[in-house]
């Protein structure tokens, strides 16, 4: 019975430096290329070239040219009719710049709404239910430390909370959007802490 | 009775001395660069022969070669490339018996390449290289190539990988590149360089925001995150023939997360929910599945190579941390326990370390860390912010992004923080790196 056991031991301990060293030869891999080997690198091979019929080409021409003059006064078009809307939205812009809606800011790494901010959201949800036909996008900024991923999410978060307090305000939802632009449109260029204060902001657009 | 078990017992000895000899012979010519204390390996690289006697010698192809291989070789992180000028031995064409490996350990050499030529006419070379073990005085392996395209870097890059495979089991990060985001004033774009800093192309053409080029690993597609339709969407690029896709644009943030290992799904950080949450979407079918439920800002997730976990941060335990959960996003559990704001989450493609960037002393600095959350090593120590790690398809070195001031670097370390080297140097801001997969 008991060398029975001890020659499982054995065993055990056989089995075991197998797999040790199994695990070990799998990474011990030389090449051992006694017979030479030839790398080749196969030559490209252009395409042939369509030949085309004179006469085709020709009427192809024609149409093309048709097609392009159509399309070159339907652009100038376009253009004119997104030229209108541009000036509309720039006159529209600018009348609800004067309204003074202020900015709000942030804790380094939070997205909740500082005391102080309270007051100016009050503020300017009043003139957002004055210009009841606009709609309010809420963009959430961050300061430039961190990762630039990590910042996207943050403003995205800041922007929420903010909306999300307006609507407690009584601002319906479905007129305020959010977007985050992360730490990549700082309101103060410069690396220090007062620059950074200025750049953990909401800032409202309306449109 | 007793016979019999002496005789098994005698049977086993034999085969535990069989597989200890066998391991012993083959360890002096494997080099453990997993080692901790790895030390790089000495190599001399001599310049190529022209071996047709009375044929014109072609002096600058012969050093051409062998200073493009010295090159790949150094750029892999673990050899210290011998200075030629160091060189005993004269370059004469010489088989195993007429080297006298004693003149290549006494300046400090392991390994000894040499190399032979014939050029056969305007690019068409037959380059035959052999690797010697000079400790052992042995020859490793010889190979023969054959090239007509004048591609030297190309040429050089195939035989530098083929000594490292012979050295180390792997091929090493050769036929990779680096996707990068430069931020311009004008706006950022991706760009992709080789891992040796050449060939350096611009990819998109957004001139917006950009962020967060991830490839995946079957080297077909680039995603990446960009504000070009006025805010943030995430888009899937077709390296072949370059096609773009949108493939996330809901309410809100969409943010690119990384690939599956088969690439067929792509992980998300998107808030359409009204909280910045993990998804998963199926790239073919378009099916989108959320993968967190928590109240905070789960972003920038990781798949394991393995496929079985994902890595993300999250700041539900106050500060940015990292976290794993399994892929149904169940068992989330926290990994980084030192420093408030850990982010950047990058698996080693070879499994068990993830590197990520975490603030230290007012800089932010790469570590990396195991899967259990044990194990802790501080990669880079300088004076600048270090960012944005991502591991190599060997899993042998890490590329990141370093701001000092205003200048601004892509660098490549090895995978233990050590043999640091610099790519690219701008006053634009280089960010964002991304290891490519090997391509063929």
């Amino acid at each position: 019975m008991k060398k029975h056991l001890t020659l499982i031991g054995l065993l055990m301990v056989f089995a075991f430096s197998l797999t040790i060293f199994s695990g070990c030869a799998e990474k011990k891999a030389v090449v051992k290329d006694e017979a030479i080997q030839e790398q080749k690198v196969a030559p490209t091979q252009t395409a042939p070239v369509a030949v085309k019929d004179d006469e085709a080409a020709r009427r192809a021409k024609e149409q093309a040219d048709r097609e392009a003059a159509l399309k070159e006064q339907a652009d100038r078009e376009a253009a004119l009719k997104a030229q209108a809307a541009k000036d509309r939205a720039a006159r529209n812009a600018a009348a609800l710049n004067d309204l003074n809606i202020q900015n709000i800011y942030f804790d380094y790494n939070k997205s909740s709404i500082r005391p102080d901010a309270r007051e100016i959201l009050k503020a300017n949800a009043d003139i957002f239910t004055k210009n009841s036909a606009a709609t309010i996008v809420v963009e959430g900024y961050c300061d430039e430390r961190g990762t630039a991923e990590y910042n996207m999410a943050l403003g995205e978060r800041r922007a929420q909370e903010t909306k999300q307090y307006l609507v407690n305000l009584g601002i319906n939802a479905s007129r305020l959007e959010t977007i985050s632009y992360g730490k990549e449109r700082p309101a103060n260029e410069a690396h220090d802490e007062a620059a950074w204060a200025q750049n953990r902001r909401a800032q409202f657009l309306l449109k | 009775m007793k016979n019999k078990y002496t005789f098994k017992t005698f049977i086993l000895f034999i085969f535990l001395l069989i597989s200890i000899l066998h391991n012993t012979a083959l360890a002096k010519v494997y080099i453990d660069i997993d080692a901790p204390g790895f030390q790089q390996f000495p190599i001399a690289v001599c310049d190529f022969q022209n071996k047709k006697a009375g044929a014109v010698p072609s002096v600058e192809f012969n050093t051409a070669i062998a200073d493009n291989i010295r090159h790949y070789l150094d750029l892999s992180g673990i050899f210290n490339i011998l200075d030629k000028k160091s060189f005993l031995e004269g370059v004469e064409p010489g088989t195993p018996e007429t080297i006298r490996f004693s003149d290549w350990s006494v300046i400090g050499a392991d390994f000894l390449l040499r190399g032979d030529m014939i050029i056969a006419g305007q690019n068409d070379v037959i380059v035959e290289i052999r690797l010697y073990d000079v400790t052992r005085g042995q020859m490793l392996f010889n190979k023969k190539y054959s090239d007509k395209t004048g591609d030297l870097p190309t040429f050089a890059r195939a035989i530098a990988a083929d000594i490292l495979l012979a050295l180390t089991g792997d091929e090493g990060d050769f036929n990779t590149q680096i996707a990068f985001v430069i931020k311009k004033k004008a706006g950022a774009d991706i760009y992709t360089m080789n891992y040796d800093a050449s060939d350096m192309k611009n990819l998109t053409n957004h001139q917006s925001i950009v962020a967060a080029p991830r490839w995946s690993p079957d080297g077909q597609y680039l995603a990446f995150t960009s504000y070009k339709g006025g805010r943030p969407e995430v888009y899937l690029r077709f390296l072949k023939p370059g096609k773009e896709k949108k493939v996330a644009s809901f309410p809100g943030l969409n943010l690119c997360g990384s690939f599956s290992p088969d690439s067929k799904k792509l992980l998300l950080t998107l808030s359409k929910d009204t909280n910045e949450e993990i998804y998963v979407l199926d790239i073919d079918a378009m099916t989108l599945k959320r993968l967190t439920h928590s109240y905070s800002i789960d972003v920038s997730p990781a798949w394991s190579p393995c496929g079985k976990k994902i890595a993300f941060v999250s700041n539900r335990s106050g500060s940015p941390q990292i976290f794993l959960m399994d892929t149904d996003g169940n068992n989330a559990k926290r990994i980084t326990f030192e420093g408030n704001y850990n982010t950047s989450p990058s698996w080693s493609p070879r499994g068990g370390r993830i590197a990520y960037e975490g603030l230290i002393n007012h800089k932010y600095q790469i570590f990396s860390v195991d899967e259990e959350g044990n194990n802790l090593i501080q990669l880079t120590f300088d004076d600048a912010d270090n960012e944005y790690p991502s591991w190599s398809p060997s899993g042998r070195q890490i590329v990141f992004s370093s701001k000092q001031g205003s200048k601004s670097r892509i660098s490549i370390m090895n995978s233990n923080g050590l043999n640091i080297r610099v790519l690219r140097e701008n006053k634009d801001q280089l960010v964002m790196p991304a290891w490519s997969p090997r391509f063929k």
